[in-house]
């Protein structure tokens, strides 16, 4: 076995760093070159000198943060040498321009998964299995009781929540990039057809959507003089960090949801505060991430962004597949 | 009906905070089930019976053998959930490929009358099989439930208070009624149900029930502005609460639990009966020291509890007593609207005339509660302040033209407790949360100092704010030395006031003390570890007291 520091890719200071391309992937910290999967911001810092991303994350990073950062853009598939080595992008089906990154060097193949989902999703290009000799997975939902219900039955059940309360205003509250999109285009496939609102930091990422080319139900964006009575029957998607504090108080007779894979756990449940959970995640569940490792075909994995305990057991256990452990 | 409905009033009640809508869910589905749905609907939402068929630890080793399914794995995700039934119930919906069969849909009176009771009749073998029958049978929405009635714990945010408002709501008479019609036995029939929502009140029905308890509330600052002669002052007794009823010649002893313990206590039930009169009496049940009149601790009663047809030698060795402090109904007659002051007088004039006129001596096992006369508040503060020395918890004040209504109502009666007792402790262990708080650590054992080890003394796990509990659950993951299972042993840093209501000496705890009612009332940031407590200083709690 090689010591940490001959591995391809490894983890320096609590991040995914290749000693040879000397490049960072997804780092929490200031560097000189960093590589981005996709556009949440926990994957993305302030001040890197340079990042390289697909076409779709750059723009929609340089929506949310502005145009001041230096982006450098690659097509799916398009293979780029950084000191020699072979990069490439490729689709994760977490949210519009996700990806996993593969890296060639001497002939050993090396895949980040980047935060990644196979469910179906008409909002962004679905997984695309690349094969591999190491895998790096994140596991945020490690363990088997995460299994996810169709995302058509969750938009079901959503539509059917807020019919039910007629003379209420129902805030559902879910990541505003990425999730309330891919929530807006199923339930625009539901039997609900009432008024759907959002709040600016949402709207904005639905016209980002709709720029490239997705195509997302129009919403009314929630402004403060909006009179009570309209909202009435009407669905409201809001980002999570608005669910506690002044902001819900403008509005009268309510019932509040959230929309997370962490909502399949009662405890969860009733801990957050929302009245219902919807049990829906742009991340895999057990089986999502087993198949993966065993469609990639790697013989090492490594596991991060979670609880990995179950998992390693299990697949040196069951699937005998060895799984590795960075050094910190 | 099916069963699927009351999945779905569970869902709903279980993600409504309103208390309103919960009421409207609630009477929306009594209208629009069946009586015999429904009646089992209310002993299941009001905790009549939790009986368990089988374990949770069962339930779990049965999927694992079933499913071929590793142990360990199950063990990591109930830390997680926190809850055997739903672990499985979570687990299950991977095994949703295995359903070959024709989906069931069976009512709740079928699953609760019909097939749960016919699986404690097989045997192992048989009893698994039929579980993973009906596992692959039900519809997946019902997996909850039925695996939370198997291991009875079944439990929702519902209390008997609500069930009693929505039926009231629901045939528009008087919550009192249905509350009182609520109590005692309720087993699941037709005619149960129809008996809760009979809109004619005939009061001989409620012949075999107590009446719904009084409850006291905590002391208000306000009270003290009134005058001390408004009040009556009685001793706040620590045992069990109960309505001594006798009937048409029929004694029942009813606890506040509204369990019937007529077996517990065979000589309290044939002594009331020598007593000719019919009346209901609201008093304490207590284990009594008769040499110095006090009662004894908690501990010594529950001895007694759950222990059916005790013999003599048990008799005799817990004498029980019971103290009643208030009459409730006489002869037939309901007293309960008349005045505290005058029902007491009541109390004493027909107290003394079963002393004199009952053959046997029925003191030995009955008496009416002393009343103390505090001169003025600070007077009755002197008085909470003793009550240690007769082993009660403080005062009980009553108001004296108050009636006898049900429920927690406020400015009626007052508990005026002791303060606790306390010490500084060091957190040496955390385990995981159940329920609730699943994937949080949150059951905490605290150690004192003795020389230079720290021993442990108590366990804990309420009186932390969320936020609190949050930041300790992440301190706890960071200074974990070992890890047992699902608890993990500490780096000693963090001291906590430990506050609690009893210390005694007791031979199973290394530490030589057991304390009542462990929880923690502060966290002390502001004290290192060697300025905790010692256990000299709990002795020395102890010698203090007694």
């Amino acid at each position: 076995m090689r010591t940490k520091k001959e591995y391809l890719i490894r983890y320096k200071d609590g991040n995914l760093y290749c000693d040879l391309a000397d490049i960072w992937i997804d780092p929490n910290k200031p560097v000189k070159k960093a590589l981005i999967t996709h556009a949440h911001f926990d994957h993305f810092t302030f001040g890197c000198e340079e990042y390289i991303s697909t076409k779709e994350t750059a723009i929609l990073l340089k929506e949310r943060v502005g145009d001041n950062i230096k982006i450098k853009t690659f097509e799916y598939g398009e293979e780029f040498k950084i000191n020699g080595i072979n990069v490439s992008f490729h689709p994760s089906g977490h949210i519009l321009g996700s990806s996993q990154i593969r890296f060639i060097f001497a002939e050993e193949k090396w895949l980040i998964s980047g935060d990644f989902k196979l469910q179906n999703d008409e909002t962004c290009k679905p997984y695309e299995i690349v094969k591999t000799d190491y895998l790096i997975s994140e596991c945020t939902f490690g363990l088997p009781i995460f299994k996810w219900d169709e995302s058509n039955k969750i938009a079901n059940d959503i539509s059917k929540w807020i019919t039910n309360s007629p003379e209420k205003t129902s805030l559902l509250f879910c990541y505003s990039l990425g999730k309330a999109q891919r929530l807006l285009n199923e339930i625009s496939q539901t039997n609900f057809k009432g008024n759907i609102y959002s709040h600016g930091s949402i709207h904005k990422m639905n016209n980002s959507y709709k720029k490239l080319g997705i195509d997302i139900k129009d919403t009314i964006k929630i402004e403060n003089k909006k009179k009570i009575d309209e909202l009435k029957g009407s669905l409201i998607l809001l980002p999570p960090s608005l669910s506690k504090g002044s902001y819900l108080k403008k509005f009268k007779n309510i019932q509040t949801a959230f929309a997370s894979g962490w909502m399949s756990i009662r405890a969860l449940r009733k801990r957050s505060g929302y009245d219902k959970g919807f049990s829906i995640s742009d991340h895999a569940d057990w089986d999502g991430i087993l198949e993966v490792v065993k469609m990639s075909e790697a013989k090492n994995v490594f596991f991060h962004h979670g609880d990995s305990e179950a998992l390693r057991k299990y697949l040196v256990e069951k699937e005998s597949i060895n799984v590795l452990l960075f050094g910190k | 009906m099916s069963l699927k409905k009351f999945s779905e009033l569970f869902g709903d009640l279980d993600s409504i905070n309103s208390t309103n809508n919960k009421i409207e869910v609630l009477k929306n589905y009594f209208s629009s089930n069946d009586p015999i749905d429904n009646s089992w609907a209310i002993y299941l939402l009001t905790g009549k019976s939790n009986k368990r068929f089988i374990s949770g630890r069962y339930l779990k080793n049965l999927f694992s053998q079933i499913y071929a399914y590793p142990q360990w794995l199950i063990d990591i995700c109930y830390l997680k959930v926190g809850d055997s039934a739903e672990v499985i119930t979570l687990l299950l919906k991977n095994k949703s490929n295995s359903r070959k069969k024709k989906l069931s849909n069976i009512s709740l009176n079928e699953l609760l009358s019909e097939t749960i009771p016919a699986l404690s009749k097989l045997n192992e073998e048989e009893k698994n099989l039929e579980i993973k029958n009906l596992w692959e049978t039900l519809p997946e929405d019902n997996h909850l439930i039925f695996n939370k009635i198997l291991t009875g714990t079944f439990r929702v945010g519902v209390s008997i208070g609500l069930i009693t408002k929505s039926i009231s709501k629901l045939i528009n008479i008087d919550e009192e009624i249905i509350s009182h019609r609520l109590m005692g036995n309720f087993k699941p029939s037709i005619d149960s149900y129809e008996f809760l929502i009979n809109k004619n009140i005939n009061l001989q029905e409620l012949n075999s029930k107590p009446f719904p308890f009084l409850l006291a509330n905590t002391i208000e600052d306000k009270i003290f502005k009134n005058s001390i002669n408004d009040f009556q002052f009685e001793w706040k007794y620590d045992g069990i609460r109960m309505q001594l009823i006798k009937r048409s010649g029929n004694v029942s002893l009813w606890t506040r639990g509204q369990e019937l313990v007529n077996e517990s206590f065979p000589e309290l039930v044939e002594k009331m009966s020598q007593i000719k009169d019919d009346f209901v009496l609201d008093g304490e049940l207590l284990v009594w020291n008769f040499k110095e009149q006090i009662a004894f601790d908690f501990s010594v009663l529950q001895k007694r509890i759950n222990r059916k047809s005790p013999s003599r030698s048990i008799q005799k060795k817990y004498p029980i007593i019971f103290i009643a402090y208030d009459l409730l109904e006489i002869n037939g007659r309901d007293i309960r609207e008349i005045k505290l002051e005058n029902r007491r007088i009541e109390l004493e004039k027909y107290f003394s005339k079963w002393q004199n006129k009952t053959e046997n001596n029925i003191s030995d096992i009955f008496k009416i509660c002393d009343l103390i006369f505090p001169k003025d508040w600070t007077d009755a503060l002197t008085y909470k302040e003793k009550s240690r020395e007769n082993n009660t918890e403080g005062l009980i004040i009553k108001k004296k033209t108050s009636i006898y209504s049900s429920g927690r109502k406020k400015g009626i009666w007052w508990k005026y407790k002791v303060d606790p007792m306390q010490l500084d402790a060091v957190l040496i262990y955390a385990k995981g949360g159940s329920g609730r708080r699943a994937g949080l650590y949150t059951d905490y054992s605290f150690a004192l100092w003795k020389d230079k080890e720290l021993i442990k003394f108590a366990s804990a796990y309420s009186g932390l704010t969320n936020i609190e509990i949050k930041e300790l659950d992440k301190w706890i993951r960071k200074n974990t030395i070992e890890k047992f299972g699902p608890v993990r042993s500490l780096k000693p840093e963090m001291v906590f006031e430990i506050s609690f209501e009893k210390i005694q000496i007791s031979n199973r705890h290394k530490s030589g003390i057991a304390v009542r009612f462990p929880r923690i009332t502060k966290w002390r940031k502001d004290k290192k570890i060697n300025d905790a407590d010692s256990l000299d200083n709990a002795y020395a709690l102890m010698k203090k007291i007694s």
